[in-house]
Order: C-alpha cells, then structure tokens, then sequence
C-alpha cells in the first residue's frame, strides 16, 4: 500500500513539474534551507504560513522517514507537498509518549497542551505534576500499549509518539481513526547537542519557532562556554560507567550519548574507543581488569548508596573509585511519583550535564558549583 | 439455548465496557445505526470495541474447536490447538522482525518491517512449522510421534526466541512481550472481515471430520476397520487447526489455554462423546470465554488494560488443575 | 448367504515383510477357505505368525504373493469404506480414555451406514439394539465403558462388530484375558453367532484345547505349514505334533490335550 502511494506521488511530482512555472508562482514552495545543525535524524525548513518538519530517522535502521507539514491557519499548501501529512498548528491538545518530551513543551509555555501521558507516574516535572493530579492529564496506557479507547475519547490534535518499527498496532489503528501522529526520533539522537535540538520540532508543532531557536542558542552557547572550559587541559582523570545486571556488565559504546559527555566533559572514559551507540555487555573481570584503577564512576545503575552497592555485589568495593568514595550516580534525583530527574530534563539541558560532568572530573575548574542531576554516592 | 443467549448478553456487555465510561444508551445507539451524544463515543464504539468483541468470538469459536479435534486426534486430554507447534513458529518469525530484524537480508526486511510485518511474520513462521509436521505425518504411521515431534517443535523455536531476547534491546523486548500476550484490539474492519472469513473455512473443514473422530475415539485400528480413511482425516484435521490457530495468532497473538479448556468444559456440560454436539457446544462456549476473558482485562473505568493472555491464564490454569485432580476414570483410564 | 458360498478366500499367498532388499515369507503357500455360518480359531506357536495372517486377510498388509478375496473381490481393491461394511474387527487392545457409554460405543459399529454427520436413523437404532440383545448387555446400555469389567468390556466389543452388520468378524485373541468362565462365555456366544446369524467368525487364540472342543474349524499354523481344517481331522492328521518347538511337550491325540513331561 505504501509503495502503491509513495508510486503516486511520484507522478504527481513529475506531472507538477511538467506544467508551466508561470501559473505556480506564489504557489510554488520555494527551497528553503534546513535550519537545524546537530540533530541528524530532524530537518526543518520554513516557509511563509507552513512549517516542513523531516524525521529522517524515527528508529534506528530505518530505511525512510517521516514528512510533516506544520500549517498555520490558512496557509496555503503547494500541490507537491500535499501528499504529506499536514497537522494544523499550533496545537491546542497533545498527548507525548516520553518523558523527556515534557521538558520541551514547559520551555515553549506550552505544558497546559499536554492532555494524556502513558504512564504518568514517571513524570518527575512540579509543574506538570500538579495538573496530573487536577486530572487534567489523563493517563494513557504504556508506550508499547496506548489505550485506544483513552485516546479516542481526548481526540488530541496530535500524539507524539516513538516506536522502533513500523508494526504498533494501536498507532496504527489510532491513524486510521484520522488522529494525528507525529513520530519522534530524538532517542535515537546520540550528540547532546543534537539531542537539545529537537526542541525545535516541539517549536514548529505550536508556532513558536522563533522561541525554540532562541532557546537553543542559548543551551549552545553555555554548552560551548563550559567546553571551552575543558579546552586546555593537563590531565584527565580515567572514568568508568555502568554496573551489573544478571551477570552482565553494560558499559555505554564510545559512541552513546553518555559517552560523548564524557569526552566533552574532558574525561578519559576507558571505553571511549568502542564503537556503537548502545551498551556493551561485558563480564565483571573484563572490567574490573581494564578500570580497577580508573579515578572516577559515573552511573551505576540504580543504585543510591555505596552499601546498597555493596549488598547487591561485594565486588564492587574493588574498584579504586569506590574506595575513594569517587562514585557519582544520576539515580537519587527523582521526582515524587519515582521517576529520574536525568532520563526527563538532560537530553533538554546538555548544558547543565556537561558542566555536572565538568564538576566532578575537573572541580577546581567550577568552584562553588551546586550538582544538577549527579550526587555523590555515600 | 442458555448459551445462546448468554452469548448475547455477554457481547453486550463487553461493547458497553471500556476505559471511557459510556452509558448503556448511547451503545445501543451506535450499534443500531444511530448518533451518540458524542461523536468519539461513536467512534469507539462501532470502530473499536465492536470489531474487538467480533474478534474475541472468532478467536473463542475458532481456538476452542481446534482444541476439540487435537484432543481427540491426539488421545490427550492437556492438547490445546497450539500443541503442533505452530504458535511456536509464529513467535519466532515475530521474534525475528521484532527482536532481530537487524539480522534478516534486506530484501525480507522490507517486507516484514511495513505495517503488517508482524502479521506477515506470524503466518510465515506457522506455516513453516505446519510444512514440516504435514510432512511428517505423511511418512509417519504413528500419531503419537507427531505429538511429540510438534513438542519438540516449540522448545527449539523457545529456545532461539530466549536467545534472541539476550540480545534485544529493552524497547524491543517490551514490544515482543506485549505480542506474546496477546491482544484482540485495534484491528481494522477489513482485518476482522478476513479473519472472520478464514475461521469460518477453517471450522467448515473441522465440521468434516466430527464423523471421523467419534470413530476415533476408539483407537486407530478400529477407526479404520469402520470405514475411516485415516491418512486424509488426520490430514485435514491438521490443516483446519493450522488454519484456525494460525490465523487467529497472526492477528491477535498467541492466546493460551482458551483452546485446552472449553472441550473440556464443553464436555463436562453435555455430558455426551458425540463431536457432533461437542463442536456445535465448543464454539458457544468458546465464545462465551473469551467475551468474558476480554470484560475482565479492561477494569472498567481506568486506563488500564491487561493483557488478554493473562486472564486467559488465570481463569484457565485453575480449571486445568481441577480436571488434573478430577477423581473421573474417564479421564486416566 | 448361502451356506457354502466362501466369503474369504486365500489364494496360495506367502505372507511377511517386503524389506527393501528382500522379501522376508514367514510363510508360503496358504490357501485357506472361510464359510458363512462356521467358527474358526486360528492356531499357532507365539512368533509364528499369526498376526501377520489376519493383518494379510483384512488388508491391512499386501501379501507377498497370491491374492486375498472377499466375496470375488480382491481385498486390497475395497475402500475402507466398502470394506467397513463387510468385515468388522474385535480387539484387546485399551481403548483411549474417553466417556463413552456402552450404547454410544455399540453405536459406533453403525458408522459405515449413516450419514456424513452421523446421525442414527430408527433402523439404526433397531440393530444397535439387536446387537445389545444378542450380547445379552442390554441393561449395561447407560454405563461408561470404564465402568464394566473386562469380560462385559469383551462383549461390548462384539456387540460393536455385530451393530456394524458385517457377514465377516475377525477378533485378535478376544479369550486371552480373561478367566475360564469368561473364555467359555464368549466362545459361546462366538459359536451362537455363527449358527444362527450365519456370520463367519475367525478368532485368533493361544486356547488350544477350549479351540478343540468348541469350533467348527481350525487353522493350524506351524514352521512347516498352515492347515485348515476340522479339529477332529487336525488331530487326525497329527498336526499337533511337534507344534511347540519343545520335546516335552506332546499332544495326546485321546484326550485333546497337550501332556508337559
């Protein structure tokens, strides 16, 4: 069916560009640039009354992406793009999948949009918590499972939703219901900045472009401020990362977005060489042979002290880091239903991660300065 | 009959059930071709929850004679629909485009990764695991070994699946779970047309073999000396279970003990050996389960729905256990 | 049927396995001719192969040379479902747990005659019940068939065949189980039926000497040969004598029994 429409629009394109130039001026869609600079699965180009929103990379190993127009009430649409899907904007209703969507509606103003969450007990965020508990944010189902029914009855205008293949039975049937959704790929996103970026997609869904790039800026500016920081420096200290579940180990990949933090952060992660973008699995002597002596740990797990470390595992007390009281993990901020303040604000604020990281490999670089989503294990 | 109308009743009750609450008026309006007070509520109705009631009676009817005709073919009271092994097949070719889809070539991956993928998958995986038992039925005389051939059938493909997991990141392990328990909602009309189509042929060839089978219930060798041609009796019997249970998995997943259970139920009620009466009995009841099952995963009022495997599970593993410590000779002669 | 007319036919067949590399006769040169009306037992050491015999006359196997007739046609060229309606089978095997009733099991024997779906007409239901009757198990009609022993369990078997109408009953060692009084019990009412429905029954049994006294005939099996005939000629013809591969035991040709040394 997809191919048989992907076959038509096609035509379309070519028959559209057969025609005269002349009777399309003003109509025609002019080639605008794509303003984004980090984010390698988002483009956005602007036009006059229309926003064209590309999500080239909705999961990983995804072979083609989504096309969005973001219509401003009445604009007019070219002919070529009116094969795509069009969502009216701004949007009065929203119902998003991911906590780390949350950030970015509060930062455009826009959190009293927000009408149902699957899963609301993992929304860290004062603010959005207290509508939770007027009951203007409905409860949704979980990611895997939206409620069908849930959705169908709050009609949002749209639902920003992740999936990691085409095949989500209840997206589909919501879409065929003629209920908007927008795929979002920022998870697959690995560079914090790129990451950060996709405010702007969050900016093109309510109109406020000009706002999310403000916003943006100046979350790049800060986080090129605190890299350049780091720029010259003598030493770095030697980081590890993870923890064990089961009996396995996993270690970020050198290319994962916890690991490009490190670099940034001027750290020497020992994994920093591995490639990919997800966690290795390695076994504990692997580790504990390669970072017994590293200075630093960044994130283990779960865990929120160092004798509940101990209790899970005697072996952790191995490790030099631990010894030395050097264990820093993200786990102990949480929000008041339980969810992690990390997993929800950081890939919105690099700024304040890199300069949490910077805090703790290099301390006399910031004095004075207060943790944002690390703490020290005790 | 009672069934019937407790059939009815019952398909009643699971449309005006759901997590938006509806009154009773506005479904029965929207079902009988009028407006609801709200166009959404309409919606739900006519394109959600009545297609998924349609889809619990399929399944109901269609798992549940499959599990007539496996219990009799087989001699063994614990055979459900799936005992050949063909769910176990359907799970591994939706393992494949769910967990690893990284590992198929690319030619497969683009077939098995657009919007029916996981039911393209489904059935593939069935029907490969239904080639090879149909094959060696063919060579083998002895009924038995088949049993234990689909057996063997479902742990190795177990096995691969559980590695396959080792290996998957969280996203998708939570996504192959949540198929594996199964789910008879969000299926588009055109869908519940097909599958109402297929069960339908697939109980029709079931309604072929009831002769045969009441013939089998004394054995094999006396089947044949009546008159019975063994070979296509088994044949089709394997068939229409394939076909049933095959179809019914592709679209809504692996539904557990709704097959193992209702012929016994059935059987219990009527009190009579005659597959004649059992089928016609196995499909009310079938039905009647599976509304039921489908009323209780959905507590009414909150967004929480459960997965229809796990209720199956809990309503069936007792009963299970019941008949295990029936003290009837009947069932261990 | 007349009297006389043969119903089954062996024409000089040698039974056994066709391996891929040979053909395996257990034994050769058969000829044997079973009667409407006559009781049969078929005689013959264990291994000699006495159930490769009947699996060879019912059609089951393929004999290695010669053909089996039934009523002037060859066996092996009956469908199941034509041949179901000439000859039926009684046997001792277990029967698969189910809830049968004695009635819906003797019921069962009417499958060649009814319908697609099965269903029983009145002249059904008229031969179920003769057959119940001349088993004499009318009033164990309502038991389940696991709730029998296994003597009434026997006769519930030979009511089935009965129901099924055929003029032709083979049974596989239907006396092996059971106890002296129940043996005679049975080959009574074998004999019985044989008389007077005019069936040809060939039974298969290790009970020689009852076999001696109450049937019309005999088919003797030994290494050398298969002998059919009257138990007075077999004796006659000393055809027990060196039946078991074992010089102490002999048969006493006055009595009609073997003597153990």
């Amino acid at each position: 069916m997809r191919k048989l429409y992907l076959l038509l629009v096609i035509l379309f394109l070519v028959f559209a560009g057969c025609k005269n130039d002349i009777s399309h001026k003003g109509v025609h869609a002019e080639k605008s640039v794509n303003i984004i600079k980090y984010a390698k699965g988002l483009e956005i180009y602007k036009y006059d009354g229309f926003t064209v929103v590309k999500v080239t990379r909705p999961w990983p190993d995804a072979t083609k992406g989504f096309t969005y127009i973001m219509q401003q009430k009445g604009a007019v649409i070219p002919d070529s793009l009116k094969e795509s899907i069009i969502i009216p904007i701004p949007l009065k209703s929203v119902v998003v999948t991911s906590t780390t969507h949350i950030p970015s509606l509060e930062m455009l103003g826009v959190e009293n949009t927000l009408a149902g969450f699957p899963g609301t007990d993992y929304i860290s965020s004062v603010k959005t918590r207290k509508r939770i508990e007027a009951g203007n944010v409905k409860e949704a189902g979980a990611n895997e499972s939206l409620n069908t029914e849930v959705l169908l009855d709050l009609a949002p205008d749209a639902i920003v939703a992740f999936s990691i293949n085409n095949t989500n039975k209840t997206l589909n049937s919501l879409e065929q219901s003629g209920l908007k959704v927008i795929y979002n790929g920022d998870w697959t996103e690995q560079s914090p900045l790129g990451k950060a970026e996709w405010i702007k997609f969050f900016g093109a869904l309510y109109g406020k472009g000009k706002e999310a790039d403000r916003l943006f800026s100046k979350v790049e500016r800060d986080y090129n401020e605190a890299l350049n920081l780091v720029k010259d420096l003598k030493s770095k200290p030697t980081v590890m990362a993870g923890a064990l579940y089961q009996d396995q180990w996993y270690m970020p990949q050198g290319g994962s977005w916890g690991a490009l933090f490190l670099k940034d952060a001027g750290a020497d992660y020992l994994w920093a060489k591995s490639d990919g973008t997800g966690s290795i699995s390695l076994s504990f002597e692997t580790v504990l042979e390669k970072a017994q002596n590293s200075d630093i740990w960044i994130g283990p797990s779960q865990y929120t002290s160092l004798s509940e470390m101990k209790e899970a595992n005697p072996h952790y007390a191995q490790f030099k880091s631990y010894k030395n009281k050097q264990v820093y993990s993200y786990s102990t901020k949480k929000g008041e239903t339980g969810g992690l303040l990390y997993f929800e604000v950081a890939p919105n604020r690099p700024d304040l991660v890199l300069k949490d990281l910077i805090s703790i490999m290099h301390p006399e670089l910031l004095p004075g300065y207060q943790l944002n989503f690390f703490e020290k294990l005790k | 009959m009672i069934l019937g109308i407790a059939l009815l009743v019952l398909f009643l009750v699971n449309i005006s059930l759901g997590a938006v609450r509806i009154p009773l008026n506005d479904v029965l309006q929207s079902i009988l071709g009028g407006e609801a007070s709200k166009t959404s509520w309409h919606y739900i109705i006519v394109n959600y929850r009545l297609p998924k009631a349609i889809t619990a009676v399929l399944a109901g009817m269609g798992l549940s004679v499959g599990g007539l005709l496996m219990q009799t073919l087989f001699r063994n009271p614990l055979a459900g629909p799936d005992v050949l092994g063909l769910n176990s097949g359907a799970s591994l070719g939706v393992a494949f485009v769910i967990l690893a889809s990284g590992l198929l070539p690319a030619v497969l991956a683009e077939v098995f990764l657009s919007p029916y993928g996981i039911v393209l998958a489904s059935v593939a995986g069935s029907f490969m695991v239904l080639l090879a038992v149909l094959a060696v039925a063919q060579r083998l005389r002895d009924t038995m070994t088949i049993l234990i051939i689909g057996l063997m059938f479902t742990s190795f493909t177990g096995a691969i699946v559980g590695v396959l997991t080792y290996f998957s990141t969280a996203e998708q392990l939570q996504k192959y779970t949540f198929w594996a328990m199964g789910s008879l909602g969000n299926l588009p009309w055109h869908v519940v047309m097909l599958l109402a189509i297929i069960v339908l042929i697939g109980l029709t060839m079931s309604v072929i073999t009831l002769k045969p089978l009441d013939a089998l219930l004394l054995g094999e060798r006396y089947a044949r000396s009546m008159g019975i041609n063994f070979k296509r009796t088994r044949f089709i019997i394997i068939l229409a279970t394939s076909l049933l249970t095959g179809c019914i998995t592709a679209f809504a997943g692996p539904i557990a003990f709704v097959g193992l259970v209702v012929p016994h139920i059935a059987k219990l009620l009527f009190k009579t050996s005659s597959h004649y009466v059992l089928f016609w009995a196995t499909i009310l009841i079938g039905a009647v389960l599976m509304l039921l099952c489908d009323i209780f995963t959905q507590l009414p009022g909150s967004s929480f729905v459960l997965p229809i495997n796990a209720i199956t599970s809990i309503i069936g593993a007792p009963i299970v256990v019941a008949l295990l410590l029936s003290k009837r000779k009947g069932i261990f002669n | 049927m007349k009297k006389g007319t043969t119903i089954l036919q062996a024409n000089n067949i040698s039974i056994g396995y066709n391996n891929k590399k040979e053909n395996n006769a257990i034994a050769s040169n058969i000829n044997l001719s079973l009667k409407p009306g006559t009781l049969i037992a078929l005689i013959g050491a264990n291994g000699i192969g006495k159930s490769t015999l009947l699996r060879t006359l019912t059609g089951i196997q393929k004999p290695l040379s010669g053909t089996v007739v039934l009523n002037h046609k060859e066996v092996m060229d009956y469908t199941p479902a034509d041949l179901a309606q000439h000859l039926s089978i009684v046997l001792t095997e277990s029967l698969p747990p189910s809830n049968l009733t004695v009635y819906e099991l003797v019921a069962l024997g009417r499958q060649p005659y009814t319908n697609w779906v099965g269903r029983l007409s009145p002249e059904d239901h008229l031969k179920i019940d003769r057959a119940l009757q001349l088993t004499q198990i009318q009033h164990l009609s309502g038991k389940r068939h696991f709730e029998i022993s296994d003597g009434q369990l026997q006769k519930v078997l030979i009511a089935r065949a009965l129901a099924q109408d055929t003029p032709l009953i083979i049974l596989d060692e239907p006396t092996t189980h059971l106890d002296l009084q129940h043996k005679v019990n049975v080959l009574r009412l074998l004999k019985k039926l044989a008389s007077e429905e005019g069936k040809c029954i060939l039974y298969s049994t290790h009970d020689l000497e009852l076999a001696l006294q109450l049937s019309d005939e005999l088919i003797v099996m030994t290494p050398d040969s298969v002998f059919q005939n009257t138990p007075d000629k077999c004796i006659e013809y000393k055809v027990f004598d060196g039946f078991f591969n074992d010089e102490g035991i002999t048969f006493d040709s006055s009595k009609g029994t073997f003597i153990i040394k």
